[in-house]
């Protein structure tokens, strides 16, 4: 489960998850929500695999999501699916999504960037939570 | 959530400061002062912008205050209209939250001879050949590409390397903060994924606050000085708010990415790891700072690009060249930015470096740092409000050089969030209210008018207010939109 929630000049990306693998898929699917008005317009056409390296999560959980926003800025490729490993020494994902076409994709904010503000990968219980700001 | 309201202590210490003491919280160096009015404050005391203003007083090397202007507002490390002066000699850091991800972002007014009467029949047709030639919104390219070679050339030379190309005159050049061209920036410091991000993005709007906007002068609060300037009542401006795109942004994501080892490496601790430094004078800083002057070069080139394509749209509209519209460059100033300068710190001269991340440089009369043509009066200083009400032109004072480190406020400040003013915007028709108060608005994005309604800001009015009283800057025009175009 993903939600986007205020903050006073950005937003907020939260999701809950049982497992640490579905909590990094749906902070990536949060991010697609901030970045097109409708996500299922987006089809998983073509596969990219991410590996990062990294030990701390929440150092883990920026990367990602840095990662995701980087390929859009640069090869204009947005994301429909999500499919992550996450390790005691990085992730690796595999990632399906389709080129960005101004006919069928209606932007909805530019992200500019994630932030380490208020950065979080928590477990509480049986749940993970993560919680991350985004610069608009 | 961590909406709560800052309760601790804000004492009154006259002129619109309000002084956090170091005794707040542990690990401040400084005092914090934030300047606002009773009604300013109301607001500001809301949510945690000033624990930021706390936060910032804990950095290494930092100089008589953690300062706020009075359009404060909550931001990731740093809050929004935030000031701080790091002395490298006493181990100052520089820190990328202190400058924002969008490095250079900043303000740029083109004056034009149009007054009132010659526009208002034409402003739909203008606001839609502005919208239609200048690329916003997020996800768009513009019409100048530029190779990986030639981003980095842009970044070395700044405007100088567009007006070569045709895209303005070298007296546009005066009238930019720095002349255009941060001595020091190094574009080889700057990576390629940003370098690609920004390579087809030069002369774009981009999306959140920016705005390309139509101004007329509707009041005129210091005579001698707007003569200088060349603005009179009536008078049609451009004013163009946007900054060094995802260039800048990606040089201060790598740049956290290297930051966040720093603290332990250097031994300091940091309240917020989205305040992530390093010393000035070490290799990190060192890199960052080269990377971040060659972004900010290319912020200048943006707005260059940007203020030529509206400067040709008003050409093609009224059927006339642009210099023939007198549309001259009042002048451009950066409100996210660090830079080295020599200030006055307890009586001893030094340079420091003045992080100003929402905040506007404002120096006085006789600074050497004034263009010229401006020098008798003081820097120009340019300040946005919403799209709904005034934006205002300033001119430096003494009292910036003496309460804070020669700077002023950057704009209206948010009032509220943008998911509360996309709430609050529901069943409404932003761009019918707007036309009803005079002022037709395109946005490319569903909810970019909605985000970025009047009621979402605070009142600018107010801030220069403030401002004006605690002798930062002081009044010189007040402007009104008559056309916006948005991301």
């Amino acid at each position: 489960m993903h939600e986007l929630f205020e903050h006073t000049a950005d937003l907020g990306l939260r999701a809950t998850a049982p497992n640490l693998n579905t909590l990094f898929e749906e902070m990536a699917a949060c991010l697609v929500s901030a970045m097109v008005e409708d996500p299922a317009s987006v089809r998983p056409l073509q596969e990219v695999k991410i590996e990062l390296a990294g030990a701390d999560r929440e150092f883990l959980l920026f990367d990602w999501l840095k990662e995701l926003l980087l390929r859009f800025d640069t090869d204009h490729v947005l994301f429909a699916s999500f499919d992550v490993q996450v390790s005691d020494t990085g992730l690796t994902a595999r990632v399906r999504g389709e080129t960005y076409d101004p006919a069928r994709h209606v932007l909805a904010h530019e992200v500019k960037a994630i932030t380490y503000h208020e950065l979080k990968v928590v477990q509480e219980g049986n749940e993970w939570l993560a919680e991350v700001i985004v610069d608009i | 959530m961590n909406k709560q309201a800052y309760s601790g202590p804000l004492e009154h210490i006259g002129c619109c400061c309000h002084r956090i003491p170091k005794s707040y919280k542990a690990g401040m160096r400084v005092d914090g002062h934030i300047y606002a009015n009773d009604k300013l404050l109301e607001a500001i005391r809301k949510d945690q912008a000033p624990d930021q203003v706390a936060n910032v007083a804990t950095l290494p090397g930092i100089q008589v205050a953690s300062i706020a202007m009075p359009d404060i507002h909550w931001g990731y490390g740093f809050c929004i209209g935030g000031v701080c002066a790091t002395d490298p000699d006493e181990g100052g850091v520089i820190t990328p939250g202190g400058i924002g991800f969008d490095i250079n972002c900043g303000v740029r007014l083109l004056k034009t001879n149009l007054f009132l009467d010659d526009v208002k029949h034409h402003m739909r047709e203008l606001v839609k050949a502005l919208f239609y030639s200048v690329p916003s919104g997020a996800g768009r390219t513009g019409k100048y590409k530029f190779d990986t070679t030639e981003t980095r050339r842009l970044m070395g030379e700044g405007p100088k390397f567009v007006i070569n190309r045709g895209c303005g005159v070298t007296r546009d050049l005066e009238h930019t903060e720095a002349n255009g061209l941060i001595e020091g920036g190094d574009p080889h410091q700057v990576s390629d994924h940003a370098v690609k991000r920004g390579a087809e993005q030069c002369g774009t709007l981009g999306s959140g606050n920016h705005f390309m906007e139509v101004q007329v002068v509707d009041s005129v609060f210091d005579a001698d000085v707007a003569k200088v300037f060349g603005l009179e009542l009536n008078q049609v401006c451009v004013m163009i708010h946007s900054g060094s795109r995802g260039l800048g942004y990606q040089v201060c994501d790598d740049s956290l990415a290297v930051f966040r080892n720093c603290p332990a490496k250097y031994g300091f601790e940091l309240p917020d790891r989205q305040l992530a430094c390093a010393p000035v004078d070490s290799p990190e800083g060192r890199r960052y700072i080269a990377a971040m002057r060659a972004a900010a070069n290319y912020g200048f080139c943006n707005r260059q690009l940007l203020m030529q394509q509206a400067r040709e749209v008003f050409a093609s509209v009224f059927g006339r060249s642009w210099e023939a519209l007198g549309m001259e460059m009042l002048y451009d100033v950066a409100h996210n930015i660090a830079k080295l300068e020599e200030h006055t710190v307890e009586g001893k001269k030094k340079k420091v470096w003045v992080h100003r991340k929402g905040a506007t440089r404002a120096f006085p009369a006789g600074h050497p740092e004034v263009p010229e043509a401006f020098r008798a009066v003081g820097q120009p200083v340019i300040i946005p409000g919403d799209m709904g009400r005034a934006s205002w032109v300033l001119v430096g004072s003494q009292g910036a050089m003496e309460k804070t480190f020669g700077t002023t406020c950057h704009g209206a400040g948010r009032a509220m969030s943008r998911t509360a003013a996309k709430t609050d915007a529901a069943g409404r028709k932003i761009d019918k209210e707007l036309e009803h108060r005079g002022v037709i608005a395109m946005a490319s994005s569903r909810h970019g008018l909605a985000e970025e309604q009047p009621k979402a800001y605070k009142n600018v009015d107010d801030v220069v207010e403030v401002v004006h009283e605690a002798d930062l800057s002081r009044r010189v025009a007040r402007m009104r939109p008559l056309g916006v175009i948005k991301g």
